[in-house]
C-alpha cells in the first residue's frame, strides 16, 4: 500500500468500514509511515471531536416523563 | 388506558433510544420545542406502525428513519429544495494546516469549542447534516445509515465526504476568525 491508497482509505478506516484484509494492510502502512500515521490521528481526533460535541445533548427529563405518560 | 404488555414492552424498548432521536431532531430542526414535537410525533407513529417493525432488526435506525421522514414531511415540505452545499472543493483541514505550517496540527482541534463544532454541523444542509449525525455522532455503519435514509451506500459515502469537507472548511474559517490559526496557518497561541 502506498500513501495515496492509505489516505484514500483513512475515512473508511476511522468509520470501521474496511474489511479485515484492508485493515491489516493499512495498519502495516501506518506503522511504517509517520506522516500517514499523523494524518490518521488527526482524522480520528476530528471524528471524536464531532461526536463528543454533538452527543452531549440529552432529552430533557420533563420531556422524557411526558413521553412515558403518553406511550406507556 | 391499560395498554397490552407487548405494546408496553415495545414502547419501553423504543424509549431507550430517546436521546439519539432527540439529538437528531434537535440538530435537524435547530429548535428544542420543534425537536420535542417531532420526537413525540415520531414515537406516536412508531407505535401506530409497530407491526411493521421486524424484531431483531435495528430499532434505533427504524425510529430515526421515522423521525427524519417526519422532519422532511413537516418542516421542509420538499426534500428537493435541500441538495445544495457550498462547493468548497477538496478541502482537507489537516492538509490546510500542514501546508500553512500550523504545527502540531492536532493542537488546533484541542482549541475548537464544542459549541462551534455543533454550529458547523448545523450549518450543513439537512441532507448532509443527517448523514454526519448518523455516522459520526451515532456511530451507524454506512449500511445502516443507507437503510435509514433510503439511499444507496454510495450516496451515504458521497454525502458524508462532501459534508466533512464543508465541516472542515467551517472549522478552519472559525479557527482563523477566532485567532486559533492565522490566515497563513501560524497558530495564534505562542509556541513554547
Amino acid at each position: 500500500m502506498n500513501c495515496n491508497d492509505c489516505i484514500e482509505k483513512l475515512d473508511r478506516y476511522v468509520d470501521r468500514e474496511l474489511n479485515a484484509v484492508e485493515v491489516v494492510e493499512l495498519k502495516l502502512h501506518l506503522e511504517g509511515c509517520p506522516p500517514c500515521a499523523d494524518q490518521y490521528e488527526f482524522q480520528a481526533n476530528l471524528s471524536r471531536l464531532v461526536k463528543r460535541s454533538c452527543e452531549c445533548d440529552e432529552a430533557p427529563p420533563a420531556f422524557r416523563e411526558k413521553l412515558r405518560q403518553i406511550l406507556l | 388506558m391499560a395498554e397490552s404488555p407487548a405494546r408496553t414492552a415495545f414502547a419501553e424498548e423504543a424509549l431507550t433510544h430517546l436521546d439519539t432521536l432527540y439529538r437528531g431532531a434537535l440538530r435537524l430542526t435547530r429548535d428544542p420545542d420543534q425537536a420535542q414535537d417531532l420526537v413525540q410525533e415520531a414515537y406516536l407513529r412508531a407505535l401506530r406502525y409497530q407491526h411493521s417493525y421486524q424484531q431483531g432488526t435495528n430499532m434505533k435506525a427504524w425510529l430515526f428513519a421515522i423521525m427524519r421522514n417526519l422532519f422532511w414531511d413537516r418542516f421542509k415540505g420538499s426534500r428537493k429544495e435541500d441538495v445544495s452545499l457550498d462547493d468548497v472543493g477538496e478541502f482537507v483541514l489537516y492538509d490546510k494546516l500542514r501546508d500553512e505550517g500550523a504545527k502540531p496540527e492536532a493542537d488546533v482541534l484541542d482549541k475548537l469549542a464544542a459549541s462551534e463544532v455543533v454550529r458547523a454541523v448545523e450549518k450543513l444542509p439537512p441532507l448532509h447534516r443527517e448523514v454526519v449525525l448518523l455516522v459520526d455522532v451515532e456511530g451507524f455503519s454506512y449500511k445502516d445509515a443507507a437503510q435509514t435514509l433510503g439511499v444507496p451506500i454510495g450516496t451515504v459515502m458521497s454525502r458524508l465526504h462532501r459534508a466533512r469537507q464543508q465541516l472542515q472548511k467551517s472549522l478552519y474559517d472559525y479557527a482563523v476568525e477566532s485567532g486559533i490559526v492565522h490566515g497563513n496557518g501560524a497558530q495564534g497561541v505562542p509556541q513554547t
